[in-house]
């Protein structure tokens, strides 16, 4: 085996020679320098929280005492003994079940109509669509309370008219989570049509055209070009799903349920507010925001895995 | 090359300090921040003197009635107002705050060391607010004399019934106690006559269905209430006989004399005499004149005399009882207590508890808010108000006023949001089994409370 030896350019002797010195740590530095203010964040309204969220949920303190006192694991432990939290993770995955219809496959099939059909009726359409986006969720869980009424809300009227059975469809036990679903559900599919939109503005129509040429209907140009090219937004949004489901229902059970009735609204979001702002037990609430954080990590990672393993060959 | 490489690794290690700071300093300022301990009450202190006209002082006041869009806002605007027309040397800074987060905002308040100076406070939650806020008991801030001559004119049992250890610790203010308000175009239209409202719980029943089969809603009795305030449980229970908490202290939810009340409301709505409805729906139906009967706090009294105008003729009548039992409602609704953290401070703000518990200042509460006048003399000074008619049952009640009890320790609130929710709600509205029910969530409740 031969060796080749580079020699050393007089230019680089030079550059060495006049390297000032400390030079070295200088340049190491430069790249640190530059990231500073944005690690600084990071750690001051990230990190920084999450670790003190950590040591928090190891402790029992009720937001007011000067300090609170070591308990160890004691706050997890109270988590998976009482019923309460369970139940209230069991109710999150209902609404993520129920809520992931209203994320991919009614807002894609409403994009691509408004897709194929361009125009300024669309346009309408579109900004009429997007609307349960921009306005306040307390305002729109407020008016939901007097449609819903069971005595003298409007949906009840209307059915009655109808001759059709009245529902307290918030107060009964049966309907009550469905009923929250529906709610959040506009939210979600106004939301995801902008961003199926968006995905569908990046496809190439001349292939679709092409397809016609070729004697293919619009259905099967749908089925088999247009929805398999949004396979990935579609995972992208189920993801989201996943993780906005909980949060989005939030506001709706604080306004209209408070977890009710008999606790088949609540979820783990809520849970985590009523430990911390009703019982004031900082500690079992940040061992819920911990294990919620945990929770959704592992789920991240591990379809993070199977992607990867599914894109080997 | 080693060297090298321990140098690269102690540099990523900078992004995880910079983190670990940040929490340090996190929990350096949090621990800055919080002021007296828990539960921390200044034993009899001196009387603070009098201020002078010279002394210019402001004093915060978080209250939930100021600042909401019907009579509860403008009633409490013109209390501060007629306080600061008397008392120019005064301003009150008043924050306005949701009531089911009056305690939240309390704690964390007092946690970032800027508590209110004065606090209005529901008396459910104000077992819970003596031991976590740093509240000056309101009676030890003036001299004896002064104290006395101020509450020479006010119910001696209310005062009684708030006082903590022989202490008024927070002045009644906006004081309730369960009315039973009536549709009187409803008991017509059914065949009763709304000037022989019931008197017990089974004649209620009886003139409910009655109005139920005239095509309306008969009766609502606010036990399951959205606010998870158990003050209506315990008029119920109170009044068979039973108490949520037994003279030791303990609780005694599964005792017979609450199975059988909440059975009694269970009753109610299986029969078809009360709606399996949410109590804001039920309050809703009685506005819009849809509901013969609701038993609720007379701090209801003024919204429903607006509501009523020109559209049904309301009616009041006094809590019912459970046969030959006597009537023991509680009161319900706010006190005023004292955070301010100086003397100047406290002095001002019972100046303004002064007046506002006056008889100017009872006046105004009871004509613009429609809460009971605790003193008998603006009692007379409004005999002949409507509202005070309403109110007139109620006033009939005040002797047998029972006061409101608390759950022992640390985790009362959560043991009564138990109670409201897993017993009283699932019993009244859902039909469920009201003897193992109570059971169950009465040893929860031991659980929390020992």
């Amino acid at each position: 085996m031969t060796t080749l030896e580079v020699p050393t350019s007089p230019v680089s002797r030079g550059h060495a020679a006049r390297r000032a010195p400390g030079a070295g740590i200088r340049t190491r530095l430069t790249p640190w320098a530059y990231q500073a203010p944005v690690l600084l964040s990071l750690g001051i309204w990230v990190y920084g929280p999450l670790v003190f969220t950590v040591v928090l949920s190891l402790l029992d303190w009720n937001l007011t005492s000067p300090s609170g006192s070591f308990v160890g694991l004691d706050n997890y432990r109270r988590l998976v003994d009482e019923p309460e939290f369970p139940a209230a993770l069991g109710r999150t995955v209902l609404y993520v079940l129920a809520l992931l219809p209203f994320a991919t496959i009614v807002p894609m099939a409403l994009a691509i109509m408004l897709w194929k059909r361009p125009g300024r009726v669309s346009d309408v359409y579109r900004s009429l669509l997007f609307l349960p986006v921009v306005l306040a969720p307390v305002a729109t869980a407020l008016t939901w309370r007097f449609i819903l009424d069971p005595l003298s809300g409007i949906a009840n009227v209307v059915l009655g008219d109808l001759g059709l059975p009245q529902r307290d469809w918030l107060g009964d036990t049966s309907t009550a989570l469905w009923t929250m679903s529906l709610i959040t559900a506009a939210r979600f599919v106004a939301l995801n049509i902008l961003l199926y939109g968006a995905a569908l503005a990046a496809l190439d129509r001349r292939a679709f055209d092409a397809a016609r040429v070729d004697g293919a209907t619009e259905w099967e140009i749908t089925r088999h070009l247009v929805v398999p090219q949004l396979g990935g937004t579609t995972v992208l949004l189920c993801f989201l799903c996943l993780v906005y489901s909980g949060q989005w229902t939030f506001t709706n059970i604080s306004v209209l349920t408070q977890g009710g009735p008999v606790g088949t609204t609540d979820n783990v979001y809520y849970r985590l507010y009523t430990y911390a702002f009703t019982f004031f037990d900082a500690g079992t609430a940040a061992a819920a925001a911990v294990t919620i954080v945990v929770l959704l990590a592992a789920l991240f990672g591990a379809s993070s895995l199977l992607r990867r393993h599914r894109a080997q060959p | 090359m080693l060297g090298r490489m321990s140098h690269r690794r102690l540099w990523r290690l900078v992004p995880a300090m910079f983190a670990v700071a940040g929490v340090l300093a996190a929990a350096a300022c949090g621990d800055g921040s919080t002021t007296p301990s828990a539960g921390s009450t200044p034993a009899a202190a001196e009387a603070i003197p009098t201020l002078d006209a010279a002394t210019k002082v402001t004093i915060s006041f978080l209250s939930y009635n100021y600042g909401t869009p019907g009579l509860g806002g403008t009633g409490t605007q013109a209390l501060i107002d007629a306080f600061q027309k008397a008392h120019p040397n005064i301003t009150i800074k008043p924050q306005g705050v949701p009531v089911a987060d009056v305690l939240t905002k309390l704690r964390t308040d007092t946690a970032a060391g800027t508590p209110p100076d004065v606090a209005q406070i529901g008396w459910s939650k104000m077992a819970e607010a003596y031991t976590a806020l740093p509240i000056t008991p309101v009676q030890q801030i003036p001299p004896a004399t002064e104290w006395q001559q101020h509450t020479a004119g006010i119910s001696q049992n209310i005062l009684t019934a708030v006082a903590s250890g022989g202490v008024v610790k927070a002045m009644p203010y906006t004081m309730s106690i369960p009315i039973l308000y009536i549709n009187a175009d409803l008991f017509r239209k059914a065949g009763l006559d709304p000037a022989k409202p019931p008197t017990t719980m089974d004649e209620v029943k009886k003139d409910a269905l009655a109005i139920k089969g005239a095509g309306a809603e008969g009766v609502y009795i606010g036990v399951a209430d959205d606010s998870k305030s158990d003050f209506m449980t315990q008029s119920v229970v109170n009044s068979n006989g039973g108490s949520l908490v037994g003279k030791d202290g303990v609780a005694t939810v599964g005792s017979k004399p609450v199975v059988d009340a909440l059975t009694a409301m269970q009753d109610l709505t299986q029969s078809g005499a009360q709606p399996a409805v949410s109590s804001a729906s039920a309050v809703a139906a009685f506005q819009g004149g849809k509901l013969g009967m609701l038993l609720t706090s007379t701090a209801l009294m003024a919204a429903a005399q607006k509501s009523a105008a020109g559209k049904f003729e309301l009616q009041t009548a006094a809590f019912p009882t459970f046969g030959s039992k006597p009537a023991k409602p509680t009161y319900s609704g706010a006190g005023l207590a004292v955070l301010a953290k100086d003397d100047v401070h406290k002095r001002a703000a019972w100046e303004f508890i002064k007046f506002v518990t006056s008889e100017a200042g009872f006046e105004i509460i009871t004509s613009q808010i429609g809460y009971l006048p605790l003193r008998p003399a603006v009692t007379t000074k409004l005999a002949d108000t409507p509202i005070l008619k309403l109110l007139q049952p109620s006033l009939s009640q005040l002797d047998t006023v029972t006061p409101y009890t608390s759950f022992k320790g640390t985790q009362a609130n959560q043991a009564v949001v138990a109670l409201q929710d897993e017993a009283v709600a699932p019993i009244v509205l859902h039909g469920a089994n009201p003897g193992p029910t109570l059971t169950s969530v009465a040893d929860k409740i031991k659980k929390l409370t020992t």
